[in-house]
């Protein structure tokens, strides 16, 4: 038996915003609007009130820290920006199509928790390095490790075939993958991303998160990297690998990065995931995905 | 010299380096003994560690490592060691990212600070 191939696996998942599909196409459209302003935004956002309720909820939180409190979803847009808002709604989908896979090789909630600190993390690295446009790193973050998922929906049987090898010779994930598969998460992610029309930037970071100097889009890749270490060591949930990967020495110094501001960003996690989390994995009903 | 978080700042402390925001905004610069004012104006800029001059006693009562037993430090050194791939490679950054994991557990142990969940 043969392992599928990436694009097999990647085909089989078609682009879809689910339930966020008409509010996406809303604000598309109110952007188009010559008469376009922060109150259309906001009553488009408006229809949908999970979005709404979750959209205020980080917006009121440590994530932004702005000084008083918003209560209109118009004060929201305009604050936190048209662009965070659509990539918040992405991620959102995101979240929602890989709600289905199995929770017996590695814990969905553990997977999405990681994945949220590693897109904390590189933002607040991203900020702290000065790095233009650092919001967008939490969507890197957030996506580094999708390939897994899409490896667990499927081709459950290979999943499990790599879990085998990696609990049997305890060698790290990504080895196991590419000794089963002859592929790893990496490169399914970045199929995956490129089919769903994903900046080519954001589709580098994630494929090289685990060796940032081979990309093209390096000082991208490496921040992914680095946050992604970070949240490993401090055990912040967990995308299943039970070792920490090594930190690439190139990766730390394509960013110039020292130990100086390792601390400060940790302390930021702490105090931001909280409210990154109810804002992504809680439901209506209060329980966490 | 120790590092001490905002929180256990106390007035007449003395910095050991330059306190900055994440901006890179010079707060505090090195040898400045600590005003509740200026105290307060650290920790509204949301510094969270900070370089101080201490003596070697003072430097031990703060330090969350050192009031670990030694065996309990062993465990935690030995658990926090096992979890990575290749513990012998440490560079600066890495061996800053280990110095953090194990405070994070010695806090853990002694129930200071607690860390998000």
């Amino acid at each position: 038996m043969t392992p599928p191939t990436i694009k097999a696996m990647v085909q089989a998942i078609p682009r879809s915003l689910g339930a966020y599909g008409p509010v996406l196409r809303e604000i598309e459209e109110a952007l188009q609007s010559p008469q376009c302003s922060l109150n259309a935004m906001g009553d488009a956002i408006q229809k949908d009130p999970d979005l709404t309720a979750r959209l205020l909820r980080l917006a009121n939180s440590p994530f932004y820290g702005f000084a008083s409190r918003l209560s209109t979803v118009a004060e929201a847009v305009g604050l936190v920006g048209i662009q965070q808002i659509q990539d918040m709604i992405l991620a959102s989908s995101v979240l929602e199509q890989f709600k289905g896979v199995p929770d017996n090789l590695v814990s969905k909630v553990s997977f999405w928790r990681h994945s949220l600190a590693v897109g904390t993390a590189a933002r607040l690295l991203a900020m702290e390095r000065r790095l233009p446009k650092p919001d967008k790193f939490f969507v890197a973050g957030l996506l580094h490790d999708v390939g897994r998922l899409v490896l667990f929906s499927q081709a459950a049987e290979w999943a499990q075939k790599v879990f085998e090898l990696y609990q049997r010779e305890r060698i790290l994930l990504r080895d196991a993958e590419r000794r089963v598969l002859g592929y790893d998460h990496q490169q399914i992610a970045a199929e995956l991303l490129q089919n769903w029309s994903y900046p080519a930037v954001l589709v580098q970071a994630v494929a090289f998160h685990h060796a940032p100097d081979g990309s093209i889009a390096q000082t991208d890749a490496a921040v992914v990297h680095v946050a992604d270490h970070l949240i490993n060591a401090m055990g912040i949930g967990s995308s299943g690998e039970h070792f920490i990967p090594p930190l690439s020495e190139k990766a730390c110094a394509a960013l110039s990065l020292g130990p100086e501001p390792l601390a400060g960003i940790v302390a930021a996690v702490d105090d931001q995931i909280l409210a990154v989390e109810e804002a992504f994995l809680k439901r209506d009903n209060g329980s966490v995905k | 010299m120790i590092r001490i978080k905002a929180e256990e700042l106390k007035p007449g402390m003395v910095t050991a380096r330059e306190v900055k925001n994440i901006d890179g905004m010079l707060l505090a610069p090195v040898g400045s003994v600590l005003s509740e004012r200026q105290i307060n104006i650290l920790q509204a800029w949301g510094v969270t560690e900070i370089a101080i001059e201490a003596s070697e006693e003072q430097a031990l009562a703060c330090d969350p490592l050192a009031q670990l037993p030694p065996e309990s430090l062993a465990q935690i050194t030995a658990k926090a060691r096992a979890r990575f791939w290749k513990p012998d490679e440490f560079g600066p950054v890495s061996a800053e990212i280990f110095r953090m994991m194990l405070l994070r557990e010695a806090r853990r142990i002694l129930k200071l600070h607690p860390p998000a969940p």
